[in-house]
């Protein structure tokens, strides 16, 4: 009865969401107004003579202080290039001249301090990484797994202050939200079928190199910097509790080096990715607003890439090949950590405009609320899955089923509607559920936190979501990857964009999966990846960090076995 | 096994990008990803992964 009462919510809720979804009906031609509007007086252009009258607030007024705020922020806080003083009683003093640069500075620096603190925001999310994924380990490995996705953070800042950075903004060609970014101009191209293909960046080695010191240069460095992390502390979850330290070490610094910064140079750096709607006429070119692809899909597969060469950890699957639910240590701090992420978000989604001035960028607004809606659909849809499935509400699965709802929705959350959005972190947080079981049952390859199910199956799906459920309404400065106008997916009439996004998909697996996977067997054939049977038996704090995690618990016999 | 598996992975990505240089139609370049994209997939789950879980922990 339980069941029935759920499957039947849930019927009602598609419904409904379905019924919201489908275009209204054709609105009737506009009726042209009876009487044309009266025309307005034409307006006298404003002289620098206007602004001789404006008077700043006077010296004793301000020595009184200012509880109401009204005379803070006037005339008086405008620089003024030629000001007049007793010396120079003819200078120009204000002028529009000086209006004009200081909008200019005050739009450069509302977006300036826009992505800064949503970068900060995505930082942040690095520690709701670290106790998630610990949280889904067992205690015995807690330091491990805690010192993985702590130095994840510095191994591959580092990887990409050398040279990761260069690789993927290097080309960039410019961004007028952060001042032009002019140095960040050389992008190494081929040709194919007669197009240019944008392979990497060339310019930003150490944030010193051709004009790279530079304050706009840096906003966009620290923002693409932790996006890059996150990419990263992906894929330490499906590693877990048998990753070699060093060989973590190697890999992410590979990873953040070379492999990420490729695939984010073909999609955001001006590669070639961008560019198949001005080179192919595949709608706007490949389109990840926020990261789906480049950040979560990456993550997730090099993820799936991991899992399979280090192997299921002992004790996971019989030798029959029956799945093992090795259950983690802390479920209390991986809901919580999910929450942290999902604060993170509001940093990831919206803070990708670059910007909160200008260029559409108001636009912030219906991002947010697209990524907070998403995450709700993808708790819900996991939630009731499980609850219909296995008869309970699974805990640790519908916290995945609200990270699964933020990942696919990161993609389209600047091009889709509320409705949409529901409807991508619904099916996600389904996805999540299955494509857990698939991977632990079907195909064997043990993920202890469900990183590639998240991040991975996720992340694709919302790289295709884009091309779906892009409604055409967003405008982010009349164009996207330099053609004109706004992205639009097949529900609403565009089949190309569908075609950029699939080509994206299948880059990500494909290439990216290849490169990561390459990569890897070198480092397993030079440090080898996977640590000892004892050691995995102990758990890895002891033999990889010296010490526990948890030094003044008992851990159970049921908790340290295999 | 899996040295032909990540061959196959890399033949699926191939394949879709082949599409942009051999077609202008909307739909066959679709087509041709969408079987780029089940070639990578069969490469990963059906070749690279097998040849793994064949000398798994779990089997020994």
């Amino acid at each position: 009865m339980k069941r029935l009462t759920l499957l039947t919510t849930t019927v009602l809720l598609l419904a409904s969401l379905a019924s919201a979804q489908a275009p209204p009906a054709a609105a009737p031609p506009a009726t042209p107004a009876a009487t044309p509007a009266a025309a307005p007086p034409a307006a006298t252009p404003l002289t620098d003579a206007d602004l001789k009258g404006i008077e700043a607030p006077k010296a004793e007024d301000r020595a009184k202080g200012d509880p109401a705020g009204t005379i803070t922020g006037t005339v008086a806080d405008v620089p003024v290039a030629d000001p007049i003083t007793d010396k120079t009683p003819k200078a120009k003093g204000l002028t529009l001249g000086d209006l004009a640069n200081l909008g200019g500075q005050n739009k450069i620096a509302i977006n300036f301090v826009w992505t800064l603190i949503t970068g900060f925001l995505v930082m942040f999310m690095q520690a709701g990484f670290a106790i998630v994924e610990t949280g889904l380990c067992r205690a015995k490995n807690a330091n491990h797994t805690m010192m993985m996705n702590f130095m994840v953070y510095g191994v591959g800042m580092l990887a990409y202050w050398l040279i990761g950075f260069t690789i993927q903004m290097g080309g960039l060609g410019g961004n007028g939200n952060l001042g032009g970014l002019v140095p960040l101009s050389s992008e190494y191209s081929i040709q194919l079928f007669g197009k240019s293909f944008g392979l990497f960046g060339q310019n930003g080695i150490f944030l010193m190199h051709n004009g790279t010191y530079d304050v706009g240069v840096m906003v966009m460095f620290l923002f693409q910097m932790v996006f890059m992390d996150t990419a990263l502390t992906i894929v330490t979850g499906s590693a877990a509790e048998r990753w070699k330290y060093v060989a973590f070490l190697v890999s992410s610094f590979m990873l953040g080096a070379f492999i990420y910064p490729l695939f984010g140079n073909w999609a955001w750096g001006n590669g070639w990715l961008a560019n198949l709607g001005g080179n192919f006429g595949l709608g706007k070119g490949y389109c990840d607003f926020a990261g789906s692809g480049v950040v979560h899909a990456v993550g997730g597969l090099s993820a799936l890439a991991l899992a399979i060469i280090v192997g299921p950890r002992i004790g996971k699957y019989t030798r029959d090949g029956k799945s093992n639910a090795l259950i983690g240590h802390d479920i209390v701090i991986v809901l919580t950590g999910c929450f942290i992420l999902a604060f993170g978000w509001f940093g990831f989604n919206p803070g990708s405009t670059l910007g909160a001035s200008t260029n559409g960028n108001l636009r912030i607004s219906s991002v947010a609320v697209n990524t907070m809606l998403a995450g709700m659909a993808g708790s819900f849809g996991a939630m009731l899955y499980m609850w219909m499935r296995y008869g309970k509400p699974d805990a640790s699965m519908t916290g995945n089923g609200l990270l699964a709802g933020l990942v696919a929705i990161t993609a389209p959350s600047g091009f889709v509607n509320p409705v949409g959005s529901v409807i991508i972190g619904l099916i996600a947080g389904v996805l999540v559920c299955v494509s857990v079981e698939f991977v632990d049952r079907v195909l064997k390859v043990d993920d202890p936190v469900g990183a590639i199910s998240v991040h991975g199956a996720n992340g694709l799906w919302g790289v295709i979501s884009v091309g779906l459920f892009a409604d055409g309404k967003s405008n982010y400065g009349g164009s996207w990857n330099a053609v004109s106008g706004s992205v639009t997916g097949l529900f609403y009439g565009d089949a190309s964009q569908l075609v950029a996004q699939l080509i994206g998909v299948s880059t990500l697996v494909g290439l990216v999966f290849t490169m990561v996977f390459v990569v890897n067997l070198a480092i397993e054939a030079i440090v080898g990846q996977r640590v000892g049977a004892k050691a995995e038996l102990e758990g890895l704090d002891v033999p990889e960090m010296g010490q526990l995690g948890y030094p003044e618990f008992e851990l159970k016999s049921s908790g340290v076995r295999a | 096994m899996a040295g032909i598996g990540i061959v196959v992975t890399l033949l699926g990505f191939v394949i879709t990008l082949m599409s942009l240089g051999m077609t202008d139609s909307v739909n066959a370049r679709m087509i041709m990803s969408l079987v780029g994209i089940a070639v990578s997939f069969f490469g990963i789950m059906g070749l690279i992964i097998p040849a793994y879980n064949k000398n798994a922990i779990w089997r020994k």
